[in-house]
């Protein structure tokens, strides 16, 4: 299964990218997603499943059946936009509470298995030089902690042209 | 001097950003101090004026997924879009992650520098702190001492800078304890005791759900 994670409205999205996205899993914005409280409910209270019920507490379980995990998302100082952001936020029931070492840091031990890809398409019309360095190292950090070994990035200065980046999901 | 400190940890629960900041906060005696939670504020406008006035911001927060979390971020977007008529204001920001190495939290710190471009604010200096669930933990042993021993001394260096309005290379510092034992100490004083207090017995922890 492919995964398509992004910030755009329904408008743009279907106008845009009908005929990219073919029967990968959308995640978009519907409204009701709430933030990670800190809570640690998804690692000891319901391992892999978030305590928060609002239609985005199962992202452990979609990633672990994830081949591919595209995203589309405004870029906001180097960061994701909140939307994006928030879903990632809720994505640690992938991941186990427990630690290993990593290129000498430490990072959390994964619960599933699978391998996934991750395509990052940034867009805004003023992402500066230093918020795509910033980006770029956030995303290659994003890799490390998710297990991602082949993962591509790329920015656009409108959803238009972002288009031209997005060829398949 | 006007201090404002913005804590953003969305935790319900006491935070390891409540702690620092209370530890800060006693290095910061003498001056007019206001701490917001930036996650369950919905900020008035005379709120924000009391924000825009102040000489010094500082951002307290936890590291979510290699950078800032949703809701502070949004705080950030609001904050921008707000325009920000005081360019005086230096932000200082103490951020916190559950790995050993506080080197971990740079690229939020970038994140944090980039805003304050955006928005016109001088940057002074991040404290990014390893191990942050272990803190509260540890709170009856006093700062600069044992495992806190790293932590008093960079909260002195961070609060002399923010009091001086010094702008300094950022700290990046992780506890005064073996990481082996610190990695051993997290799964069987934290973790596991978390899970029994829920009911749940060890290996439940790894199940997967199909």
């Amino acid at each position: 299964m492919n995964i398509l994670i992004h910030d755009l409205s329904n408008e743009h999205f279907c106008s845009l990218f009908s005929d990219v996205y073919n029967d990968a899993y959308i995640i978009s914005d519907i409204g009701t997603i709430r933030h990670c409280i800190g809570c640690f409910g998804c690692w000891i209270k319901t391992p892999g499943k978030c305590v928060l019920k609002d239609g985005y507490e199962n992202m452990g379980e979609l990633l672990s059946k994830s081949e591919k995990v595209t995203i589309i998302s405004r870029c906001f100082y180097g960061c994701y936009s909140p939307f994006v952001k928030n879903v990632l936020d809720r994505s640690i029931p992938w991941l186990l509470p427990f630690f290993k070492i990593k290129n000498n840091e430490t990072h959390h031990k994964r619960r599933y298995q699978n391998n996934m890809q991750l395509a990052v398409h940034f867009y805004g019309e003023n992402i500066t030089a230093e918020e795509k360095e910033t980006a770029k190292k956030m995303v290659k950090a994003n890799c490390i902690n998710f297990y991602v070994k082949n993962y591509e990035i790329t920015f656009s200065k409108s959803i238009n042209e972002l288009r031209g980046e997005v060829t398949a999901i | 001097m006007k201090i404002c400190i913005m804590n953003g940890s969305p935790k319900t629960a006491e935070s390891t950003s409540d702690l620092l900041i209370e530890y800060l906060t006693s290095f910061l005696k003498g001056n007019e101090v206001v701490t917001y939670n930036v996650c369950k504020t919905d900020f008035s406008q005379a709120q924000f004026s009391q924000i825009q006035s102040s000489n010094v911001l500082i951002f307290a927060f936890p590291l979510y997924i290699d950078s800032v979390n949703s809701g502070l971020l949004r705080f950030l977007i609001e904050f921008e879009n707000r325009g920000f008529s005081n360019k005086n204001s230096t932000v200082y920001c103490m951020i916190n992650n559950g790995f050993y190495e506080g080197w971990q939290n740079h690229v939020a710190a970038e994140i944090m520098r980039n805003w304050c471009k955006a928005v016109g604010l001088n940057y002074g200096q991040t404290l990014g702190i390893g191990a942050g669930e272990m803190i509260p933990f540890l709170k009856d042993i006093p700062l600069g001492y044992g495992p806190y021993k790293n932590i008093g001394i960079a909260l002195e260096e961070l609060s002399h800078n923010i009091l001086c309005l010094n702008r300094e290379e950022d700290l990046y510092i992780s506890p005064n304890w073996p990481r082996f034992l610190w990695k051993i100490v997290s799964s069987y004083s934290f973790w596991y005791p978390k899970a029994k207090k829920n009911g749940l017995k060890r290996r439940r922890l790894n199940e997967t759900v199909d």
